[in-house]
């Protein structure tokens, strides 16, 4: 912690001891033994843990007219899609803020978004109980997914893309065919609202998660349940995903707590905690563009963002108006979106160009 | 990279049906990540599937008479197609074009039994036509040429005598070594020719003797081991031998080869369509030929070849077999046109669904720890928490078991430059192409 540039940052830094225990100042001392044998990735890691995010706001962008439910970088970083309560998806550009297109046909109001992995396609989750795969440079929609019998909540690709899953409000996940639109596969997975679900890196494991307080863990080819992480009664996990590696999972419940789990051990690693989560959906995000950061929305308008290694705060984004569900970030630079609820309606862009070039 | 969650115990072979897939087909073959399985048609038609979905994704229709044989290039970009049309056609499936548009066609003057990509460049073709001749096609501009790999004659010491009453045999087989550093050749006469790839000269000729003609070839991942399918309805195991570099003056081998282990069926005396091994090697498949039933013998190659098990899929009589890359699975093909994907199943853990709960295959005596039901110091658990959470954790870095091992292959050392050769002017089949998802139309929008 001594680079002289980091003198401006003391007064962020005890903010973020006040948050944690005592034992935090001994933080920055034993990782360092720690680079000897994992030598290639130790070395940057601990670099960067002692940096902090600089985010600052780029654009504003107003546009929706009813509270947001999710935002999606496309994965090769050009476009950003939103999706709230007013039946469409609207797809911006993240550099300008412009909005470009506005994709039309849901009934209801849409609760989720996911990218295809070559950005060509977009499938939206919606009260209409279908879900919808557009592709995006037309606005058309290619495939009409029919088959969740309540409104669907959340949805996800896999890397090939050649599969989708998607969880609803009655309980099931469904396993969908991109290529034929088709539902393969049924689980029948939670008691309520299925609020997440997510494949792993290889598509072999699918995570979802629940109201009913559970995280599950299936094996996609023959849809068995392989583990179940039950967390505390009081906190109600509502959104789940794989880590970039996907040898962790990363979870946010209502005890105002996101968590990183071994899932092989059902042992929580690492906890963040010293935003609001009580009530709301929020969904965290992996930041690993820049330093590794936790990145989650909160119920006080703010977005937090946490050191992975530390689990101490090093960025809070202030400037909404009311509470941050949703949060993405890109998938090649130092940028965030973060989309607000009822009273604020924006969507925020972030960037950090850095300390050096600042 | 799951294996320890979905399978806690080892690899193991497959035992019942999956899946069937209604293809038409007269084999299967899987690509070598094992998402996809290819099949050929008697109509001239290649299907690629995906085993994710179990749909066809591709159709290759590039033929006017039946695929014989198919071939995958290593990282599956490229699909390989020979034909009794006198065709080898080669596919790009990283193209999108709707339908699939053939990327290379080879001609040959005799319908072709089997075809297929060097292991290390899909630029460099091993051919069979049904006369009995094998070609080695090399693409590349720096050794663009077709040669046929000739079987040495003897210029025998009683002039001309031995030479000329002794028939040039027929080649029935052709197959690259996993290396792609040799080439093996099965005859009809029961003879296994060894050819370097890079030099097309013969290395070695094996005398199996009692075989008759040889039908089929089949090598472990490493390459150490090889089976061989033959007239005399046996299967027999062989260790492979270390070759030489090839001499300059053109001497080889002449070694009788001696199997490790035989395998046939006492009672039927069934001959073999196909055989695959495991892709660890420890388990040999053998395909049954067996006009009413669909059997596939499995024996047992890390306990001595010992025959573990008999699949039976019904009674659609086999063609095919194939054993997927990684994985505990095989795809065998039926005369009807059916492909069996054959797994071993796991047992639902219902333990599974409740959180903090494991399964025990039998009751065990409880030790109850020494301190297990202390009361801690809430704060005191806080801070061990704390302590306990400030270990290192690595979200991004992909654990090496995920990504597909180096095999070392039999016989190959570091900086060979049969190695080097094939490398030259490499194709762009690189593994981290991507195979587009193609939109089936829909109507009913």
């Amino acid at each position: 912690m001594s680079s002289d540039h980091r003198a401006e940052d003391s007064s962020t830094d005890d903010d973020a001891a006040s948050q944690t225990t005592e034992d935090d100042p001994q933080v920055p001392e034993p990782p360092a033994p720690v680079p000897g044998p994992s030598v290639p990735v130790a070395g940057p890691s601990i670099a960067s843990s002692r940096e902090k995010p600089n985010y600052q706001l780029r654009h504003t962008i107003r546009g929706h007219t009813m509270s947001i439910s999710a935002v999606k970088f496309s994965p090769d970083g050009t476009l950003l899609a939103s999706c709230g309560a007013e039946k469409m998806v609207k797809i911006w550009s993240p550099f300008t803020g412009e909005l470009i297109r506005n994709l039309n046909g849901h009934t209801q109001g849409l609760s989720d978004i996911a990218w295809s992995s070559d950005s060509v396609y977009l499938a939206s989750a919606s009260d209409d109980t279908t879900i919808r795969i557009w592709e995006v440079d037309s606005g058309l929609t290619q495939k009409h997914l029919k088959g969740h019998t309540k409104w669907v909540f959340c949805l996800n690709y896999n890397t090939a893309s050649n599969l989708l899953v998607s969880g609803g409000c009655d309980g099931d996940v469904r396993i969908w065919n991109t290529a034929k639109g088709k539902c393969m596969k049924t689980l029948h997975a939670h008691l309520d609202f299925v609020t997440a679900v997510n494949f792993n890196r290889d598509a072999t494991l699918i995570v979802s998660c629940s109201l009913d307080g559970l995280i599950r863990i299936w094996n996609t080819a023959d849809g068995q349940c392989l583990k179940t992480l039950a967390e505390g009664h009081d906190a109600i996990c509502q959104h789940v995903q794989f880590s970039p590696n996907s040898k962790y999972i990363l979870s946010t419940a209502h005890d105002s707590a996101i968590r990183l789990w071994d899932y092989q051990t059902t042992r929580c690693l690492k906890t963040y905690t010293g935003h609001t989560n009580a009530k709301y959906c929020i969904s965290a995000c992996f930041s690993v563009t820049g330093g590794k950061w936790i990145v989650a929305g909160s119920e006080d308008h703010k977005a937090y963002i946490w050191d992975l290694q530390t689990r101490e705060i090093v960025q809070v984004l202030e400037g909404h108006s009311d509470v941050v569900v949703a949060v993405a970030t890109h998938p090649s630079q130092n940028m965030l979106a973060t989309g607000s609820i009822d009273s604020d309606l924006t969507i925020r862009i972030w960037t950090d160009r850095g300390t050096e070039a600042a | 990279m799951n294996e320890s969650l979905i399978s806690p115990f080892n690899i193991t072979h497959p035992t019942t049906v999956q899946t069937s897939l209604f293809a038409l087909a007269s084999f299967a073959r899987f690509d070598p990540t094992g998402r996809y399985v290819a099949t050929g048609r008697v109509d001239g038609t290649a299907t690629i599937w995906d085993l994710d979905t179990r749909a066809a994704i591709r159709i290759l229709d590039g033929h006017v008479k039946a695929v014989s044989s198919l071939d995958w290039s290593r990282h599956s970009r490229y699909v390989l197609t020979a034909s009794k049309d006198w065709n080898v056609v080669v596919w790009d499936l990283a193209s999108s074009c709707v339908p699939a548009q053939r990327c290379t066609t080879l001609r040959f003057d005799a319908p072709v039994v089997s075809a297929s990509f060097h292991p290390r460049n899909s630029r460099i073709i091993l051919a069979l036509m049904t006369t009995g001749e094998a070609y080695l096609v090399d693409q590349r501009k720096a050794h663009r040429g077709r040669v046929e790999l000739c079987e040495v004659q003897e210029e025998s010491d009683d002039e001309g005598a031995g030479a000329s009453t002794r028939v040039r045999s027929a080649i029935t087989v052709a197959r690259f070594d996993p290396s792609g550093k040799h080439i093996f050749l099965g005859t009809n006469s029961g003879y296994i020719l060894v050819f370097n790839t890079h030099s097309k000269t013969m290395v070695a000729r094996h005398k199996i003797a009692g075989a008759g003609a040889i039908k089929g070839l089949e090598f472990t991942k490493t390459g150490r081991q090889l089976v061989s399918n033959s007239a005399d309805r046996t299967l027999r195991q062989f260790t492979v031998p270390t070759y030489p570099a090839p001499s300059a003056d053109g001497a080889f081998i002449e070694q009788e080869l001696e199997p490790t282990h035989r395998f046939n069926d006492p009672i039927n005396k069934t001959a073999w369509h196909a055989m695959s091994y495991s892709p660890d090697g420890e388990w040999l498949a053998g395909g049954a030929a067996d006009p009413a039933n669909h059997k596939i013998y499995i024996w047992d190659m890390s306990n001595d070849g010992q025959f573990a098990s008999a699949l039976d899929g019904g009674r659609e009589p086999l063609l095919h077999l194939h054993w997927h890359p990684t994985k505990s699975s095989i795809a065998s093909t039926t005369n009807q046109g059916n492909i069996l994907i054959w797994h071993s199943p796991h047992p639902e853990r219902w333990g599974a669904f409740a959180g903090g709960f494991e399964e025990l295959d039998e009751n065990v005596e409880y030790e109850e720890r020494e301190d297990e039901f202390d009361i801690e110091d809430e704060a005191d658990m806080v801070r061990r928490k704390m302590k306990e959470e400030e270990e290192e954790v690595d979200i991004d870095t992909v654990p090496e078991a995920a990504k597909p091992r180096q095999i070392h292959h039999h016989g190959v050392q570091p900086g060979d430059e049969d190695v080097a050769w094939a490398d030259e002017e490499p194709d762009d089949d690189q593994q981290d192409w991507k195979m587009r998802v193609i939109m089936e139309e829909d109507w009913d929008i």
